[in-house]
């Protein structure tokens, strides 16, 4: 099996080349860290990860999480793993110092994520929610909560979850139903049912903390009646004694793929003894949720890169070793056959694979370092960070997300007839990658959001200070003739996409707001298409800027092949924005028009 | 107690290996640097040494500027202070040269028990800890799986073929770490932090009072030989070819 599933050099050259993140210590919150101790840093992610995530790739795939008694049961390596990331410092690894954590920029804990999760998505899971539902504590939570939870959280000891997701409830979390009702005690008593809540019972911890969406009893309808409470699965009494808080688990769901995790249906409050902690004010549970949510959507966008990666590395390795066919210029059957990857058929779906994964990666770390400055910025800089980063949220979700799953479909289609089989592990990530458009929001979900939403937000500020960015990159390649060509057509997708954004909005404004959203999916595919372009304009300027400096050997061979696979996006990803932009002006309605009736034979 | 561990930075195992064409050494570009295996034992039983005695852990490297990496590294999981040396004249310096230089070194610090790889995976030799130990005038135990220290004295277990020794010996001593003998930590966040605020001193030879001395050199590296191409034994009778193969198994490959 490949023992490759990330290029370390990819990644460093991204965090310290293209986005310089040694810049970030200039600032007193991470004056104490360095570019040695970011690379430290990673280098122990890697040396975990092959230590201790990859080898159990395959196992936690056929071993999968059981329902027995009531309590689910995962892979013994669990536990293990859970104290590993503890003690390591990983789960708090970007919380402040007063709160324990080492103030670590967020481009070098999701860059060490992006290495668990193409190592082993499943067994990264578990340290990452933890880390999440943490996260909700210490930013809205009460210091009793704080002195409550969080160290056991970031020990690894308790699993912490977030818990929206119900029956009637899934895009839709307006129509949640678990209730919450006040009492006299300092605490609600919860009850209701949670669906598909991702590590949400297990036994490689001690307790489970659920971050859980309910309703206070009388509270506003829809989205405002929506409250954040803690719910652990057993409560901390005063005498320190852990006590069984009604919390049932009612199953767990067989899944396709990531089957290392367990989701879980829980029961909540059956006995009426559950008892759930208010996070901050009533009725504002999903603002505080959602402000939490782009690390977590990040997150989900890395798993998919990173799924991506290992899937294309896998696939790598067998097209330098298959030998099959020959040469279209070589007509002697007697010769030998030539490796697949001579074939320009097998170099173009490497080249898509590496495209995707390398494009994706860079939006992402792009993100977290929006995260990073809007940390230690004021006033309009602040405001900038925060209104990129919340424009390009859903983008840098749903790109990698969807794309990995055709990144990994072409890496399997590489192996032909044995990426169909479980000697090698392409099913295996072609079924674990194929989660990431669902959870946290759909695509469809996010395309509503990016459109309905985000473009308009602050009069359109977020998406002009975007035009702006994506501008100054086009601008910026104009210094390399090299880059003239690749240059023009980013200014030319940057016209289309002002081009198709304007006729949308005039849909909107003449008041047919189902036609404004119809093809809300498309409107973020050519969104992500650009952005990504973009991201390789990026590093193509770097890598220029090397070449000039004179690279010789390795170097050479890794910034050339990244500006081949940068040609390669320019001459057959991005012209894909032609037809999506042809459809999206054309405001068809025909998904509209389309009935249930019609679909009846 | 004063634990002293001897730590060295080899390319890493997974790095692509290339031998310079005028053979006097491999390309090093591109490759990665990881702290020795063995070393990493070593490194691990001072640090649980330390945790049962008390006491401080001191790492002793020779290298090159890059060497700080892994001194870095070694003191990420736990070292408290480190002696880098760094001497063009021991860059790839022979067993016996390299032992002299970490003699000097540990010779000028308290030393209780000196731990090192029981090899560096770069060169094989093999020799560093025991020249070392002869050296310093101590005794060593090498290769070992597993050590208890009670009072002044070391029990160590070595495995042989067929069976393991338990050898004992006192304090001070030099011990060469075998895979078994523990599992290394890895560096933890808070670690690498922490790292970065302790003390390495950096060292030329003649600050050590040393004039390098080396009994040997390395004449020529060559790669091995390339794997020669497999064999497709051809003809039409399948009895014919199963015969030949059962041949050429015996006869060539010797493997029946
Ligand atoms: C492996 C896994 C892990 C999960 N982990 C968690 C977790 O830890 N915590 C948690 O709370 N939840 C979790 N979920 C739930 C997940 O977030 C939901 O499945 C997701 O939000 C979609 O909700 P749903 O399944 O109810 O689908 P639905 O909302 O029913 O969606 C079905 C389809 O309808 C589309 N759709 C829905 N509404 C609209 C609309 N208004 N306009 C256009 N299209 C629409 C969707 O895009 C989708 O294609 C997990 C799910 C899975 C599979």
């Amino acid at each position: 099996m490949a023992e490759k599933f990330i290029s370390e050099r990819n990644l460093k050259f991204l965090l310290h080349e293209v986005f310089r993140i040694e810049e970030l210590t200039r600032y007193p919150y991470y004056e104490d860290h360095s570019k040695e101790i970011f690379d430290m840093i990673l280098d122990t992610a890697l040396k975990v990860s092959k230590d201790k995530l990859f080898p159990i790739l395959e196992e936690m795939d056929t071993d999968q999480p059981e329902f027995i008694d009531g309590h689910v049961t995962v892979h013994p390596n669990v536990r293990d793993l859970m104290n590993e990331f503890g003690e390591g410092g990983w789960i708090n690894a970007n919380f402040s110092y007063d709160l324990g954590g080492q103030q670590l920029p967020l481009a070098v804990v999701l860059a060490s994520r992006f290495v668990f999760f193409a190592a082993n998505y499943s067994a990264s899971v578990y340290p990452s929610l933890a880390s999440g539902a943490a996260r909700l504590i210490a930013s809205f939570g009460t210091d009793d909560m704080k002195d409550l939870y969080l160290p056991n959280m970031f020990a690894g000891t308790w699993q912490g979850t977030m818990a929206l997701t119900e029956p009637q409830a899934g895009s839709s979390l307006a129509d949640i139903t678990t209730t919450a009702e006040p009492t006299d005690g300092g605490y609600y008593t919860m009850r209701g049912q949670k669906i598909f809540i991702s590590a949400a019972d297990h036994d490689g911890v001690d307790n489970i903390v659920h971050l859980m969406l309910a309703k206070i009893k009388g509270a506003p309808a829809g989205v405002k009646g929506i409250s954040l409470f803690v719910v652990p699965r057993e409560r901390i009494e005063a005498s320190g004694e852990l006590v069984f808080n009604d919390v049932h688990v009612a199953g767990i769901y067989h899944k396709l793929g990531y089957r290392g995790a367990p989701i879980v249906q829980l029961s909540v409050g059956e006995n009426n003894e559950c008892r759930g902690y208010l996070v901050g004010e009533p009725n504002k549970g999903l603002s505080y949720m959602f402000q939490m949510m782009n690390e977590q959507r990040i997150d989900v966008g890395l798993g998919a890169a990173g799924i991506a990666s290992a899937a294309y590395y896998a696939a790598l390795e067998y097209t330098k070793e298959r030998p099959q066919g020959r040469r279209m210029t070589e007509k002697d059957p007697t010769l030998p056959q030539v490796f697949i990857i001579e074939h320009a058929d097998i170099k173009r779906m490497l080249l898509f694979q590496r495209a995707v994964v390398e494009g994706s990666l860079s939006l992402l770390l792009q993100c977290a370092t929006y995260a990073d400055y809007e940390k230690v910025m004021d006033g309009e800089d602040k405001e900038k960070y925060s209104f990129l980063l919340d424009l390009l949220t859903p983008v840098a979700k749903s790109y990698p997300s969807e794309m990995g799953i055709l990144s990994v479909s072409q890496g399997l289609q590489c192996l032909g007839g044995y990426g169909y089989c479980d000697e090698f592990p392409l099913q295996q990530y072609y079924r674990d990658v194929r989660i990431h458009p669902i959870h946290e929001g759909t695509t469809g979900i996010h395309g509503i959001t990016l459109l309905g939403r985000n473009i308009s937000l602050n009069g359109g500020k977020a998406y002009r200070l975007y035009l702006d960015e994506v501008t100054a990159t086009a601008n910026d390649a104009r210094e390399f003739p090299e880059l003239a060509e690749q240059a023009n057509e980013l200014r030319d997708a940057l016209d289309t996409l002002q081009d198709v954004t304007a006729t949308l909005l005039e849909v909107r404004k003449k008041g047919n707001a189902e036609l404004f959203t119809a093809d809300a999916t498309l409107y973020l595919e050519l969104f992500g298409i650009i952005s990504i372009a973009w991201q390789w304009l990026k590093q193509a300027i770097i890598i220029r800027k090397a070449l000039q400096d004179d690279a010789t050997g390795h170097d050479a061979d890794f910034y050339n092949g990244k500006l081949t696979t940068f040609r390669y996006f320019f001459d057959y990803e991005l012209p894909k924005i032609e037809g999506l932009a042809k459809t999206l002006k054309k405001h068809s309605g025909v998904t509209i028009a389309m009935n249930e009736p019609l679909f009846s034979d | 107690m004063n634990i002293v561990a001897c730590v060295k930075q080899v390319p890493d195992t997974e790095a692509l290996i290339k031998v310079k064409a005028d053979g006097s050494g491999i390309e090093e570009g591109g490759i990665k640097w990881v702290m020795s295996p063995y070393d990493e034992f070593g490194v691990e039983e001072a640090l649980k040494t330390k945790e049962k005695f008390g006491g401080e852990v001191t790492i002793v490297s020779i290298g090159p500027a890059r060497t700080m990496e892994t001194v870095r590294t070694a003191l990420a999981m736990g070292a408290e202070k480190g002696i880098h040396i760094d001497d063009p004249a021991l860059y790839n310096a022979d067993a016996y040269a390299t032992a002299s230089a970490l003699a000097a070194a540990i010779k000028g610090i308290p030393h209780d028990i000196i731990f090192c790889g029981m090899r560096a995976i770069d060169d094989d030799s093999g020799q560093v800890g025991s020249i070392l130990a002869e050296l310093l005038g101590l005794p060593s135990v090498t290769v070992i799986t597993k050590l208890d220290i009670e009072g002044s004295t070391a029990k160590a277990i070595k495995p042989i073929e067929g069976a393991q020794l338990l050898i004992e010996t006192s304090l001070p001593c030099v011990i060469t770490a075998q895979k078994g003998l523990n599992e290394p930590r890895y560096a933890s966040l808070p670690g690498i932090m922490k790292a970065k605020k302790k003390p390495v001193e950096v060292k030329k030879a003649a600050d050590l009072g040393l004039t390098v001395e080396q009994k040997s050199t390395v004449a020529k590296m060559s790669p091995p030989p390339a794997r020669p191409p497999g064999k497709i034994i051809q003809g039409d009778d399948p009895a014919a070819k199963a015969a030949e193969v059962i041949r050429l198994l015996r006869e060539e490959a010797k493997v029946i």
